[in-house]
């Protein structure tokens, strides 16, 4: 299957909060023209006080940063999570980007001990399950780079 | 503004009453209250109730229910939440309220039944309530935000599993001491070390379950407080804070947070206990007992800094040295914690008073804190709530 037809075979399990460019995953993020800050989701506003508020505009986030910390979960999480399957133990770690903002997700493609504070890591889609279509549902996640 | 004094505490016992509601709960914690002031239900001028988020319209409405039971009186009932730190929002709102000179009486009451098992989304709605994407897109409950942090915290400062493990130890001490308590066992550091790993660094014994439990305090103006107790509790101050922008902290329902720390860790705590340590002109190094928010071992740590117990990086040696407990430095929890009692969300707050009050009374039998003065109880609640209250006799 090509890159476009497994893209097309893929749906985000909520809209908005990642997409696939032409070098790989990116999180949508929003920045603030007048303070800088910059969000994510994208609609979580936090700006600096004093600030006009604006502009706002939409931007993609680096696809690396650095692994800021980690944790692995041992227990499964609650609804609205859903997997195909129980996937514990699973890592999961906050990542800095260089926009200066630091994003947690699920960890993938390693185990815990594959991690080291500080390490490069990349963003990518993560495969929850899939739905009645045979399409994968997926949000993001990150790995360490290769 | 008047000097105001709580004159009256009650507590339901922390624990799982699956056979009981959460107005059963209220209207025994409030009954408590008023006999220990031998006040009369009809004196109370003003009613500050948290709400009860899983109590659908009932439970947002808690003073009301519990109002109506005592028998409907017309007087202000207000409901507030404000996440784990509704019972400050609650008891400020009361103390407001007499300071002011609107009212002279006012009972503060927080219930709390937690629904079974790990908490999680309230709503469906991403576009308004951050609170939701953080479940279904990560599995993002609240252990892991504590566990980050915590590993940052290893990293930075070198805190041990060990560490980790004599918070529980230390607490669980308190809370076999404590007849409310859920948890009433003693732990070894080896069962703690032993207790399975809910996630890295931290295991089960060192993070707090979900309880259900109910307390209720009854505040004075202090100049009529006399009548209604031997002893009255001054409250020296009580505060909110919320957050400040800049802080690094990953704060539960959020999916990010700044790189750049431009404000203090646990921001609206800070703020909290330094605006009480402004209104009550009062320090860190005055509080004998301190009733911090110990939803995990990490907390324990943390707080102790946050508040200004201790500098950056401190907190475990003041553990290791024993300032901690009781007869050292200052007596960090001598409840037993959240770690013996479980968070109850509406009531933990009012909880952490009441136990400060009785520590201030030397009403605590084997626990007591000798010739305990200045008593302080630290909140923290999920999205940038905390409060801070500073009593003393
Ligand atoms: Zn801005």
């Amino acid at each position: 299957m090509s890159q476009q037809e497994q893209a097309a075979n893929a749906v985000p399990a909520y809209p908005g909060l990642f997409t696939e460019a032409q070098d790989g995953v990116h999180l949508m993020s929003a920045r603030c023209g007048d303070c800088g800050t910059h969000f994510f989701p994208k609609n979580h506003q936090q700006h600096r006080p004093g600030c006009s508020r604006g502009p706002v505009d939409e931007v993609l986030l680096h696809r690396k940063g650095k692994l800021a910390s980690f944790t692995t979960l041992h227990y499964m999480p609650p609804k609205p999570f859903k997997t195909e399957k129980d996937i514990t133990p699973f890592p999961m770690g906050m990542v800095e980007f260089p926009e200066g903002i630091q994003v947690v997700g699920i960890i993938t493609d390693c185990s815990q001990d594959d991690l080291k504070m500080g390490m490069e890591m990349e963003t990518v889609a993560y495969t929850l399950y899939r739905n009645e279509d045979g399409q994968r549902v997926q949000t993001w996640g990150f790995r360490p780079v290769k | 503004m008047r000097d105001v004094a709580i004159v009256g505490v009650g507590m339901h016992p922390w624990g799982k009453f699956e056979g009981k509601n959460f107005i059963d709960l209220g209207v025994d914690a409030v009954a408590k209250a008023l006999a220990d002031a031998g006040m009369k239900w009809e004196e109370i001028q003003t009613i500050c109730s948290g709400i009860f988020i899983w109590g659908g319209n009932a439970g947002h409405l808690s003073g009301q229910y519990i109002a109506s039971v005592f028998g409907e009186t017309g007087v202000p009932i207000v409901n507030v939440y404000a996440a784990c730190a509704t019972g400050s929002s609650a008891m400020r709102t009361a103390y407001m309220s007499i300071a002011s000179g609107q009212v002279d009486v006012a009972l503060c009451l927080g219930v709390d039944m937690s629904p079974k098992g790990v908490l999680t989304a309230k709503s469906d709605n991403p576009q308004q309530d951050m609170d939701v994407l953080r479940w279904r897109m990560v599995g993002l409950s609240n252990p892991p935000y504590w566990a980050l942090e915590c590993k940052k915290r290893m990293e930075k400062y070198g805190t041990t599993e060990r560490d980790l493990a004599d918070v529980k130890v230390l607490l669980s001490k308190y809370g076999s001491q404590n007849p409310n308590a859920r948890y009433k066992k003693l732990y070894t550091r080896d069962e703690v070390l032993g207790s399975v790993m809910v996630c890295d660094p931290l295991r089960l014994y060192e993070i707090c379950a979900t309880s259900d439990g109910a307390a209720a305090l009854i505040l004075c103006a202090a100049d009529k407080a006399k009548e209604y107790a031997s002893k009255p509790v001054k409250v020296a101050a009580t505060t909110i804070g919320s957050s400040i922008y800049g802080d690094p902290t990953l704060r539960i329902s959020a999916l990010s947070a700044p790189a750049k720390a431009e404000a203090p860790l646990l921001s609206e705590s800070y703020s909290a206990s330094r605006q009480a340590y402004e209104m009550a002109g009062i320090g860190p190094e005055d509080v004998d007992v301190l009733e911090l928010p110990d939803n995990s071992s990490w907390h324990y740590l943390q707080y102790l800094e946050t508040c200004g117990f201790c500098g950056e990086g401190e907190a475990e040696k003041m553990l290791a040295k024993g300032e901690t407990e009781i007869g050292g430095k200052v007596a960090v929890c001598p409840s037993g914690g959240f770690s013996s009692f479980g968070e109850a969300i509406g009531a933990q707050a009012i909880w952490q008073v009441a136990e400060v009050v009785t520590q201030l009374r030397g009403q605590c039998g084997p626990r007591q804190v000798k010739n305990a003065r200045v008593g302080m109880a630290q909140t923290y609640g999920l999205m940038g709530n905390s409060g801070t209250t500073i009593l003393e006799v």
